[in-house]
């Protein structure tokens, strides 16, 4: 009986228009919007590259600038990696950071790049709506679900074989956007998208993700017309829960969350920082004025002397260091409650907790940013402040003439590049809880349809 | 005309007590009043962090900068230890707009550095507010809901008489059946945009209490006019919806064909748009401008070096004083040409997005707000102009002694701190947003027309 409701299902689902419609507007959409992401990554490719080599001609021993380097997968999932600062300017003796340049994308603000991440999230669950809103409520409408009912099939077959019924055929419509997205991406971003065996598992793993978010969908779109008698009414509904869920929901919650939980503006925190940066850069040529004097004084060489100085840049490097530190990972914790505050009313949406499970998949989520800034920090402390310190003891600058071999030597950057199961494991809260969402709905669905009184 | 014209009202009148009784206009009221005073809030909010962001910013700016050394002096030698801390660099501050429509408003949160070059820096967007999504100002609940809640007071009216048979009965009457489509168009669009503006203005008087926002005459008007936009905007969905209702036979092919005409007009003929903009006028990127800035810079110094070549130029130093000029001529150069291939890429984007309703509301929402297209153009003169002073001012003091060229350099500081971009006049943005209403008055004459001629075809037995 489950094969009969499917085949007959199957072939409805075959012949509607609003798949063959879907399917056209799909690949009108998907071929622009991943040629774009193409050229775009490109350029940004062939960016990090000239950034690279104008930051390695201008590093010193006092200041570098470290670049964020871009994923293979940002063309598939921008997520944040357009919208927070890519470049920034560390220094030895200050725990702050600049963020000193930025391109100026003005359109983005008012249409946001499309990526696979809105394909799948917004487009593919409209579809699945539209195929599902009449599961139940179509055969009401035509009368034919007394008639189903009738014959020795329980109400759970029927349930699953409808709802199997939409989930394959958006699955194909899946993997086809998938794979016409990935062999545009390939084809048009001039070899600069080279994905690993891991960034293809993470392909996968986004079509599986993505499937969980449609089935969840589909389950709505049943549960709906279970409950309605007129498919038109259960299509109003669903549509009302996708845009307030899909739509609105995603965007009100990063706005709620700063007006819950407010953070103090960025420039006052900078300027906390400013003051503190200039009162202990007071304290300290203070002592270095003081020092100068007594070593005058004592008469000593110009070698103790420069060894006397750089004593005292060590110990003051840490203290601001210290507590410059302090201040800004104060300021940094206030940020992350206020983003953890958003994310929390956030995932309320499935299509926020699928763009959060695609940000960890991809790289391009805030906690990867995060991720990034503590490899930036880590590097400053590790790296950079203890070679440009070697460097600096080396120099003889009251000889006024440098060394042109003595450069900075840094080991390049690592950016963290978790593995596959890293990446899940980052994704594991918003993961649960799309998986919980599907089958809170799939089981609401059967329990609607068992108690769905078939005779009004 | 008068028997039509009261006919044309009894019919809708009818419409407009029965969308009352089964709870439409009601379920509209709510749904628009709530999402558009959270919007208000949100967006209120964030205005108001902004503002602060960019006073707290502008007070910056008058504190004292660290700027001191200490020599050490010794028997044998000696060296000496400087420091020097600046204050950050100014913001543009925030369009009391942006609280209604944000528009390219969030683009300007960055600092500025105008000197020789314009250097942009990151935006401010540590909390990555609105990172992943849109900003949902009102432009956006607009855009969404009364889209939504057009069609569903409009595409049902004629499948409903079709489905009860009770459309044959009324084409039997002495009526035109253009007086019928007129009437059902009036209803609906009664039905709408009476919840819409209810909800709206109570979304003003939230803002206008609570806030202080929009204040005096001039931002009245332009809430009104935003109003007048988003009014338009659901009567092109109105229409859609009546002639979708005329094109077919049954409700759920008309709402099934609705919502994915409501996907494609609101969702991707925006996007496709401006992608399209975006293929037709690629513009580079910061980074290659820099790139190419000091590509010029480099190429200067090779050649002062070759003609030189006894000298032993090191090759990081300043480019000489007689090839300054040169320098500051191919700097402007490439970064007038940047700018200039950015506002084509918007207006292009705003020339093709006017083409759909969607795309015509959010640019004209915008340029009605002072923070769309042109304000965007404005901010970035701004700093061309500014940049044209400082390299003015740095052109005359190469010529003069080092104490002259500071006070010509302190004035030019001076002025370029002293300029503000100013709201942009009513009467331009109204001028820039023509275009927006003339195609949501095109859309929804075509569609209006569309169905009136559908209608007139439309075999009723």
């Amino acid at each position: 009986m489950f094969r009969t409701i499917l085949s007959r299902e199957l072939q409805e689902t075959g012949v509607s228009s609003t798949l063959l419609f879907a399917l056209v507007a799909l690949t009108i959409l998907v071929l622009p919007s991943a040629y774009i992401q193409a050229r775009y990554y490109q350029s940004v490719v062939e960016d990090y590259a000239v950034r690279q080599s104008i930051s390695q001609t201008e590093d010193n021993s006092r200041t570098i600038v470290l670049i964020r380097p871009i994923t293979p997968l940002a063309p598939f999932f921008n997520g944040a990696y357009d919208s927070l600062p890519d470049e920034f300017r560390v220094w030895n003796d200050s725990a702050t950071t600049n963020t000193p340049s930025g391109d100026l994308t003005p359109l983005d603000w008012l249409f946001p790049k499309i990526d696979l991440g809105f394909i799948i999230g917004v487009l593919l669950t409209l579809l699945t709506i539209l195929l599902t809103h009449g599961a139940i409520a179509g055969d009401r409408d035509r009368g034919s679900l007394k008639f189903i009912l009738a014959g020795p099939v329980q109400r759970r077959t029927v349930l699953a074989a409808k709802l199997t019924a939409v989930i394959l055929p958006v699955t194909v419509i899946l993997i086809y956007v998938v794979l016409l997205y990935t062999t545009v991406v390939m084809v048009f971003s001039g070899g600069t998208v080279d994905l690993s065996g891991s960034d293809l598992n993470a392909l996968a793993a986004l079509i599986l993700v993505a499937l969980t978010v449609l089935v969840a969908t589909a389950a709505l779109g049943v549960a709906v017309s279970a409950s309605v008698r007129r498919s038109s009414v259960s299509l109003f509904v669903c549509a009302s829960i996708w845009i307030v869920t899909i739509l609105i929901w995603p965007s009100l919650g990063p706005y709620m969350a700063s007006s819950f939980k407010p953070v103090s503006p960025p420039e006052a925190a900078q300027r906390d920082v400013v003051s503190k940066e200039k009162e202990l850069i007071h304290e300290e040529l203070a002592e270095h004025r003081k020092t100068a004097a007594d070593l005058k004084e004592r008469h000593v060489g110009v070698e103790f002397a420069w060894r006397r100085y750089l004593e005292i840049r060590r110990k003051w490097i840490e203290r601001r260091n210290e507590e410059i530190g302090r201040m800004v990972e104060e300021r940094r914790k206030q940020v992350r409650d206020q983003r953890g505050a958003a994310r929390r009313i956030s995932l309320l949406s499935p299509y926020a907790a699928f763009r959060e499970v695609l940000g960890s998949l991809c790289g391009t989520g805030l906690e990867s940013y995060d991720e990034f800034l503590a490899a930036v920090e880590q590097y400053r402390q590790r790296e950079f402040i203890p070679k440009g310190f070697d460097m600096r003891s080396r120099q003889k600058p009251w000889l006024n003439a440098a060394d042109p071999e003595d450069r900075l030597q840094l080991r390049p950057l690592q950016a963290p590049s978790p593995a596959l199961s890293g990446r899940l494991s980052a994704a594991a809260w918003p993961l649960s809880i799309l998986i919980a969402e599907m089958i809170v709905l799939i089981v609401s669905s059967a329990l609607i349809f068992e108690r769905c009184d078939v005779r009004v | 005309m008068e028997g039509g014209g009261s006919r044309i009202w009894l019919i809708a009148r009818k419409e407009i007590i029965a969308n009352v009784r089964n709870f439409k206009t009601p379920v509209a009221f709510v749904a628009m009043t709530l999402l558009l005073l959270l919007s208000a809030h949100a967006l209120a909010i964030d205005y108001r962090n902004r503002l602060n962001n960019w006073s707290v910013n502008r007070d910056g700016q008058r504190n004292p900068v660290v700027n001191d050394g200490v020599s050490y002096d010794l028997p044998d030698g000696g060296f000496s230890h400087r420091m020097a801390f600046g204050n950050p660099p100014p913001i543009e501050s925030p369009r009391p707009f942006s609280a209604i429509v944000k528009g390219m408003d969030g683009e300007m949160d960055r600092a500025v550095v105008v000197r020789s070059q314009i250097v942009f820096w990151a935006r401010h967007n540590e909390t990555a507010t609105g990172a992943l999504f849109d900003a949902p100002d009102t432009s956006f609940v607009i855009k969404l809901l009364a889209s939504l809640f057009a069609m569903m007071f409009s595409l049902d009216t004629m499948t409903r008489e079709k489905e009860a048979g009770t459309l044959r009965a009324m084409l039997s009457q002495p009526f035109r059946r253009r007086e019928l489509i007129l009437s059902k168009s009036l209803a609906a669009s009664i039905s709408l945009l009476a919840p819409f503006a209810v909800a709206y203005f109570i979304e003003i008087i939230y803002l206008r209490l609570a806030h202080g926002l929009p204040s005096g005459r001039e931002d009245m008007v332009r809430a009104l006019l935003i109003f007048g936009l988003g009014a338009l905007y659901g009567v092109v969905f109105i229409h859609i919806g009546i002639f979708i209702s005329t094109i077919t036979g049954r409700t759920k092919i008309a709402v099934t064909m609705a919502l994915g005409a409501w996907a494609t007009i609101v969702l991707m003929l925006p996007n496709v748009s401006v992608l399209m903009a975006k293929l037709l006028t690629p513009t580079p990127s910061y980074n290659q401008l820099s790139a190419r800035l000091r590509e010029a810079r480099m190429r200067i110094l090779q050649e002062e070096a070759e003609a030189n070549p006894a000298a032993r130029l090191p090759p990081s130093r300043p480019v000489s004083r007689q090839n300054t000029p040169r320098l500051y001529e191919i700097e402007r150069q490439a970064t007038d040409d940047y700018i200039a291939s950015k506002n084509n890429q918007n207006r292009w984007a705003r020339l093709l997005a006017d083409l759909s309703p969607a795309g015509a509301l959010t640019f004209g929402a915008s340029d009605l707000a002072g923070t769309g297209v042109d304000a965007y153009n404005s901010y970035l003169e701004l700093f061309r102009s500014s940049r044209d002073v400082m390299l003015d001012a740095l052109k005359r003091s190469l010529d003069l002694p080092s104490h002259e060229g500071n006070k010509i350099m302190q004035e030019a500081r001076g002025t370029v701190a002293n300029r503000r971009r100013l709201t942009e006049p009513l009467g331009a943005c109204l001028r820039s947003s023509i275009i927006s209403f003339s195609s949501l008055l095109a859309w929804a004459a075509f569609f209006g027309l569309a169905a009136c001629w559908r209608f007139e075809r439309y075999d009723v037995r």
